[in-house]
């Protein structure tokens, strides 16, 4: 497995494949945003997805120029082979953790 | 949503100016987005606000670093091997140098010209800077400066009174080890039959520990411990021992009397601000001072008394200063008398340093050498602008290279770089011409330097390592305009030779450069033409006395008497007088003297002299008349110049005769006769009262009216009669004339020093000069051949392509004369009193001689292009 994959990486990751093929830089942020109530700079955003991009687990390319950004072109990202392997490496990792728990952490109703 | 207002634009271009090439469309995209989503919930100004962050956040963040780095990875990126295309560059500028070898020349004569003075400049910044470095402790040693308050100039002596170190010694323990050095030992040194001047110091025995000047012989702790003895130099020591060991020897100074030598000083190094032949304890001061007392105060009079100190280990220098602070009120209790405040100096401070009064040795003050630099600066601009100037001229010839490595994939910046080391290529091979100038012109420069004892400029490998660093840099600063010009080129346009003309205003500049060029070589002719003027005038100046003939002799301390009688015998010698100063050389004493009616002393010159002196240099009596023969009353008579009469109000010359005046020490004397003014000093003062009086004690030189065909003989004769007046003094004669001469020698080097930069400025600018024609002719080669087809003449044509370049010449001619007039008239002549104006030949010469130049270089270009036969120009590509 190719590095490491952090907490906001791995989040970064899910939101790309829950946005499926409108996942761009600004898309990405607020749903991001919106789902964990935090802001998130555009600044530490695209320094991840350049990393996630560099460690292979997505892949971008330029779309069309659209009117309200000043005409210019949005960057999606999609999801690779090796992000969804990284990803399920994640899961079963915190399944596994989750299973073998000595702790009861069921929370009380 | 269509008519959205735009976010602000410099964030933007900051944000592509910074990521350089870098793909950043989809960044920018993203945070105009998050500007459209913020103006619908917010106001513009904080939208704004947030945009700028976003933008700054976005452009510090990993993801703009990597992309640039990506993008200079890129196959044609420049960075990759950056040694490897050193050497292809140094490889085609060797080539590209060789091929244009005219002009390769004409730039590195311009370049070693212009460099070859800024060598002497380096070559003694790195000498002075390394004045004093030999001390062993010297971030320790300190000096004591005083700063006189007395309002109108508060001058900083770096001389403090004796007094001083001795309250440092008690109360200031901060101080650590203090020498006391006082430097008026000068005085004739005899051992046996050997006598040599020698001159030194008067020091504490602390002066061997705090100073890193070993001893070769002696012990250092004992040695400056007694009265009389004597540390002696080497060399000082072999010029008066020869070959003897001069460790115990007694030897009499003429002043002090005997003295045992209790050590010998190996030679102190040159660059030292102390220099020194002899070092004599400062008990021996303290003895003689006893026996000859003196009435001034010396808190008050400190000239000659240094006092140097070592720091106490640990303690701040600060310590001292505010020991300083504390104590100097308690010195100077009267607060409307003299006023001083002390101030400490760091050893390594001193040379170069700021300026004072009243150096210990040799100095190089600031002032000094940024007038020096600015000097070479003056000169070697112009070089530098010649290159650029052209370097762009070629531009159309070099366009289809330019276009061509472009084209190929060359980026802007390794055309830069190409060029960039072509000229510091250039500015290398120049070092070399510029050094053996160095070399030709260090021996001038030394003699014209007044403290050139102290000084070398030896190229020694620090120095070398300098002039490389200075070269490379000159080469920088010379290429990088035409090298940030030729990488703009337009592939294109290049290629196709169809570069615009005017682009970058190249022509406008280039024309502006040329003018200051000239204006500067004909400022420099004209400070000659000026200053020469001035040296000859003063030669010839009218000082309101003869010189002709007369030889001034030195007294030595021979008695007026006795040398009257035996010189007179001599057939040559017409008539003998006395007197205490050479007239218009050096200041005369300065006196008193008061009207009986009046309060206040006013200052004035006096000299002594006997009742011959006025016929002998043929001073003019308005009225009274001259010293008698009887030598009783002559104590109470003076005679005054016309100024006196003024200054005192005293009326007519003929009514001033018989009025009395006080001087000091004398009393009461009466104005006995009126001399017409005349110039006792140098002619840089203004004539003020002046008095003769009449006194065999002050006399102490003979001037002799000579009158011989056989001078040579003469001063034999002369010289055989001094000897027997039974001295040991050799004889000293001048003629008079010479003595004038000499002390306006100032300008002799003034003359030279402008003679030489003007030669170095006319050089450069007619090297410039010639490659502008020369490259502009060859352009023009199709032109001038149609020309001379359709008829015109060879001398029509010289006109067409000379006149641009008189144009020129005429607008610096109207810079340079009123400046350097302006220049002249208020402030260099101003020096000087009585000076002369600056006439309209100097300026006719001086123009003359530039347009004659210009003339030259530039006719011999254009005749030959406009003489080509048409037949094989117009053929041409």
């Amino acid at each position: 497995m190719k590095g490491y994959l952090g907490e906001f990486e791995e989040l970064v990751l899910l939101t790309i494949a829950a946005l499926q093929e409108g996942a761009y830089g600004v898309g990405i942020k607020e749903d991001i945003e919106q789902r964990t109530d935090r802001d998130i700079s555009i600044g530490a955003l695209h320094a991840t997805i350049t990393r996630l991009e560099e460690k292979g687990f997505i892949e971008s390319w330029l779309g069309d120029p659209t009117l309200e950004r000043g005409g210019r072109r949005k960057r999606f990202f999609r999801l690779t082979a090796e992000g969804k392997v990284a990803l399920h490496h994640v899961k079963a990792l915190r399944d596994e953790l989750w299973r073998i728990s000595k702790v009861n952490l069921a929370l009380p109703k | 949503m269509k008519t959205l207002p735009r976010p602000p634009r410099l964030p933007e271009r900051i944000f592509r100016w910074y990521s350089s090439g870098a793909q950043v469309e989809d960044l920018l995209g993203d945070l105009e987005e998050i500007y459209q989503q913020h103006l619908t919930r917010m106001p513009v100004r904080k939208a704004r606000r947030l945009y700028w962050r976003n933008a700054l956040v976005l452009l510090f963040s990993y993801a703009v670093k990597r992309r640039k780095q990506h993008a200079a990875h890129h196959p044609l990126s420049s960075n990759a091997y950056p040694f490897m295309m050193l050497k292809s560059y140094f490889t085609i500028a060797v080539r590209s140098l060789a091929q244009q070898r005219f002009f390769t020349i004409l730039n590195v004569a311009g370049l070693a010209i212009g460099m070859s003075i800024s060598l002497l400049f380096i070559a003694l910044l790195t000498y002075v800077s390394g004045y004093d470095t030999f001390h062993v402790r010297r971030d320790r040693i300190y000096r004591v400066t005083t700063q006189v308050l007395d309002g109108d100039n508060n001058r900083t002596y770096a001389s403090a009174p004796a007094p001083l170190a001795e309250m440092l010694q008690h109360e200031c323990a901060a101080a650590g080890t203090i020498v006391r050095i006082q430097n008026r030992l000068a005085s004739n040194a005899r051992y046996k039959e050997n006598e040599v001047p020698l001159a030194g110091y008067f020091a504490d025995p602390t002066f061997l520990q705090v100073f890193t000047f070993p001893l070769l012989k002696g012990n250092p702790a004992t040695a400056l411990l007694k009265p009389n003895s004597l540390l002696i130099t080497e060399k000082a020591a072999h010029k008066l021992f020869r070959d003897e060991d001069p460790l115990g020897k007694i030897i009499t100074l003429k002043e002090y009397g005997d003295f045992e030598i209790t050590g010998v000083l190996k030679d102190h190094p040159k660059n030292s601000h102390m220099q020194f032949e002899v070092i004599t304890s400062y008990e021996t001061l303290l003895a003689w001072q006893r026996a000859h007392p003196q009435a001034t105060d010396a808190w008050q009079e400190f000239r000659g008394s240094y006092i140097y100190f070592l720091l106490a280990d640990h303690a701040p220098a600060t310590d001292v200063e505010a020991y300083f602070q504390k104590a100097t009120p308690s010195i100077y209790t009267q607060p409307d008398k003299f006023q001083a405040a002390f101030h400490l100096q760091a050893l390594n401070d001193i040379v170069p340093g700021s300026e004072h009064a009243n150096e210990i040795g040799p100095e190089w003050g600031y002032a000094s050498l940024y007038i020096f630099g600015a000097l070479c600066l003056l000169i070697l601009l112009p070089a530098c602008f010649n290159y650029t100037n052209l370097s762009i001229s070629r531009a159309l010839k070099r366009a289809k290279e330019i276009g061509l490595r472009k084209a190929m994939g060359g980026q802007r910046a390794q055309i830069f770089q190409q060029f960039i080391t072509e000229t510091v290529l250039i500015t290398l091979l120049a070092l070399i011409g510029a050094f053996g100038l160095f070399l030709l012109m260090r021996q001038e420069f030394l003699s014209m330097l007044v403290s050139s004892d102290a000084l070398e400029l030896n190229a020694d490998l620090p120095t070398i390592l300098c002039f490389l660093i200075f070269a490379t840099s000159v080469g920088f600063v010379a290429g990088i305009f035409p090298a940030a010009y030729f990488s703009r080129l337009n592939p294109v346009q290049a290629l196709r030779n169809t570069i615009p003309h005017g682009a970058w205003g190249s022509m406008w500049i280039r024309k502006c450069l040329m003018v200051f060029q000239f204006a500067l070589s004909l400022g420099f002719i004209m400070s000659v033409a000026i200053v020469l003027k001035q040296y000859r005038s003063a030669l010839t100046f009218d000082f309101g006395f003869d010189k002709a003939n007369i030889v001034d002799v030195n007294l030595q301390g021979v008695d007026p008497q006795r040398f009257r009688n035996e010189f007179s015998k001599l057939s040559a010698v017409q008539t003998i007088s006395l007197s205490s100063n050479v007239l218009g050389t050096s200041y005369p004493e300065e006196t008193w003297v008061k009207q009986p009616d009046q309060i206040d002393s006013t200052q004035v010159f006096a000299m002594s002299i006997d009742q011959h002196y006025l016929g002998n240099l043929g001073l003019t009596l308005l009225a009274g008349e001259n010293f008698g023969e009887a030598p009783g009353e002559q104590a109470h008579h003076i005679l005054v110049n016309e100024e006196f009469l003024r200054v005192f109000k005293l009326g007519t010359a003929t009514g001033a005769v018989g009025k009395t005046l006080i001087l000091p020490g004398q009393g009461m004397v009466s104005i006995r006769g009126v001399v017409k003014d005349f110039y006792y000093l140098l002619l840089t003062e203004r004539v003020q009262s002046f008095f003769f009086r009449y006194s065999m004690q002050d006399v102490s030189y003979a001037n002799l009216k000579i009158a011989s065909n056989d001078i040579f003989q003469t001063f034999t004769d002369m010289e055989s009669t001094w000897k027997q007046l039974g001295t040991d003094a050799p004889f000293e004669a001048r003629f008079f004339e010479d003595e004038i001469e000499d002390s306006y020698v100032g300008y002799f080097s003034m003359v030279k020093i402008c003679s030489a930069l003007g030669i170095l400025a006319i050089s450069i600018s007619c090297l410039g000069l010639l490659g502008m024609v020369v490259y502009a002719t060859e352009n023009r080669t199709k032109e001038v051949g149609v020309r001379k087809i359709m008829g015109a003449s060879t001398a029509q044509l010289v006109v067409l392509l000379s006149k641009s370049y008189f144009r020129l010449l005429a607008v610096a001619i109207m810079i340079a004369v009123p400046i350097t007039y302006l220049l002249f008239d208020k402030v260099f002549l101003r020096i000087q009193y009585y000076h002369i104006d600056i006439g309209v030949a100097e300026i006719v010469i001086s123009i003359v001689l530039l347009l004659l130049l210009g003339l030259v270089t530039t006719l011999s270009q254009t005749w030959r292009a406009a003489r080509a036969n048409p037949a094989d120009t117009v053929r041409h590509e």
